[in-house]
């Protein structure tokens, strides 16, 4: 199966979830070329972190396409087994960082890095602390290899998690409001690794909370609301000056708070 | 009457043969019952209610009645029904699921208090279930396990003890044979009690050890 739009990295097709009675995702359609930077905003609530995590087929959903790299990520033909090889190896080529960070507590900062590739990629142990050390350094951790996750700091564990996802060489980067959960001194040195990665022309899609930032890296921002993807654009246009009313209302209110 | 205790020096060679025995039981036992009970949780916590159903019933079964009773059954019996087992063995594996059980129990509440993001990290690199559970889901219930874990391990060091009633010629067993020729029991039941008390001193100190080691893991 060869998607339609080669070009795109990630591609989004009229998807529809509900938890229960609540429809998250009413109908949405988005699509992230290979080394561009889509940036989705929107109320919480919106459905915006359930359509990242429906990328990651962390949420299954009701309705629709999700296409990565050529390959349909959610295969309502495949069961069992045979889904779970086809899942795990689609996850391998996408990179996933979370609220919460989610680094493995039992595991040194390297060892967090490593363990995907050499249980995964059966990677030797030398070369795999080689590339540990170096997307350590990457994210400015060059000291903290032997260190474990509750002696680093927010800012320092998220760094952490984002060099963890950079290993498995990742096709596209999803971040999940990566500096929510974060003190407000910490953002910035997370938002650097991101921008780094951005210069890179890293695929990426991101759920953020900062409107500033978002503005900053991305190529296209998305407004999201109420599981509809209300306007979409030039990040300046988007920001300056929306067309759609519901979007204006948003952005006022994140300037008065 | 006076204490005397050149009896015990003249059988502390037959004591220290029973201190082996005690120590070969507590070691065999104890890894039955910490990697026997991680078994168990993970089968209970991640199986249907179905296929745990007969696990969940031998835990209630080995929690619910008198390790005495356990070990007088399966010794006398099995040896009933024609199945005869040596001692040693129902000792070691009687013991061994006996504490199991409790530390299964132990387990499952640690899995459950480990986060589901833990679970979707693992996922979103491309783990399989199985192995997200046993390289990081399992390690880390069981890191945060080990105090309580240390508490029933010193329970069972101590239970050994009763293992000499089906004739496993551990330390109490020792000391009983000793008493019986000497009719020194103070003495002898003295000397077993300090012995056990320094072994758990041992265990405790490494315990406490391994404890702090591992709270920077948590």
């Amino acid at each position: 199966m060869i998607n339609s739009k080669e070009k795109a990295m990630v591609e989004v097709i009229n998807v529809k979830k509900s938890f229960g009675d609540i429809h998250v995702l009413k109908d949405i359609t988005l699509s992230v070329e290979k080394g561009k930077i889509i940036s989705i905003i929107g109320p919480s609530g919106s459905g915006k972190s359930t359509l990242l995590r429906s990328v990651n087929h962390l949420e299954t959903i009701d309705a629709g396409e999700i296409w990565f790299d050529g390959v349909q990520v959610n295969q309502p033909q495949l069961k069992g087994r045979a889904f779970e090889k086809h899942i795990n190896r689609i996850r391998q080529k996408m990179g996933m960082v979370f609220q919460q960070f989610n680094l493995f507590p039992h595991l040194t900062a390297i060892e967090n890095v490593t363990l995907a590739p050499i249980k995964l990629k059966k990677m030797a142990k030398k070369e795999a602390r080689e590339l540990g050390r170096y997307f350590l350094a990457k994210v400015g951790l060059t000291d903290k290899e032997v260190v474990y996750p509750s002696k680093l700091s927010g800012g320092q564990k998220q760094r952490v998690a984002i060099a963890r996802a950079l290993a498995m060489e990742p096709k596209v980067m999803l971040f999940d409001e990566a500096t929510s959960a974060l003190d407000p001194e910490l953002v910035e040195e997370v938002n650097q690794v991101m921008k780094q990665l951005a210069k890179e022309h890293m695929t990426m899609l991101i759920v953020t909370h900062e409107m500033n930032f978002a503005q900053e890296v991305s190529d296209r921002a998305l407004f999201i609301d109420e599981g509809y993807v209300v306007e979409e654009g030039d990040p300046k246009m988007l920001f300056n000056s929306p067309t759609q009313e519901r979007t204006q209302l948003f952005l006022r209110k994140m300037l008065t708070e | 009457m006076k204490l005397n205790f050149v009896p015990v020096l003249s059988y502390f060679d037959s004591l220290l043969a029973g201190l082996w025995w005690t120590i070969l039981l507590a070691v065999s036992a104890g890894i039955i019952s910490v990697f026997g009970g991680i078994l168990i949780a993970t089968i209970i916590n991640y199986t249907s209610r179905i296929v745990s159903a007969p696990l969940r019933f031998f835990v209630w079964l080995f929690m619910g009645t008198p390790l005495l009773l356990q070990l007088w059954l399966f010794y006398h019996g099995w040896a009933q029904l024609d199945i005869l087992l040596p001692a040693m063995f129902i000792g070691i594996f009687g013991l061994g699921f006996h504490y199991a059980s409790y530390n299964a129990d132990v387990y499952r509440a640690a899995l459950e208090t480990i986060s589901h993001g833990q679970y979707e990290a693992a996922r979103s690199l491309g783990f399989g279930h199985l192995r997200t559970l046993f390289l990081i889901i399992i390690p880390q219930a069981m890191y945060r396990s080990i105090p309580q874990l240390g508490n029933n391990l010193i329970i069972m060091v101590k239970d050994t003890a009763i293992l000499s009633i089906i004739g496993i010629s551990e330390m109490v067993l020792a000391a009983q044979y000793a008493i019986s020729v000497t009719y020194r029991p103070f003495e002898f039941y003295i000397t077993v009690a300090l012995i056990f008390y320094a072994i758990n001193l041992i265990l405790e100190s490494l315990l406490n050890h391994y404890e702090k080691k591992s709270l920077i893991k948590l």
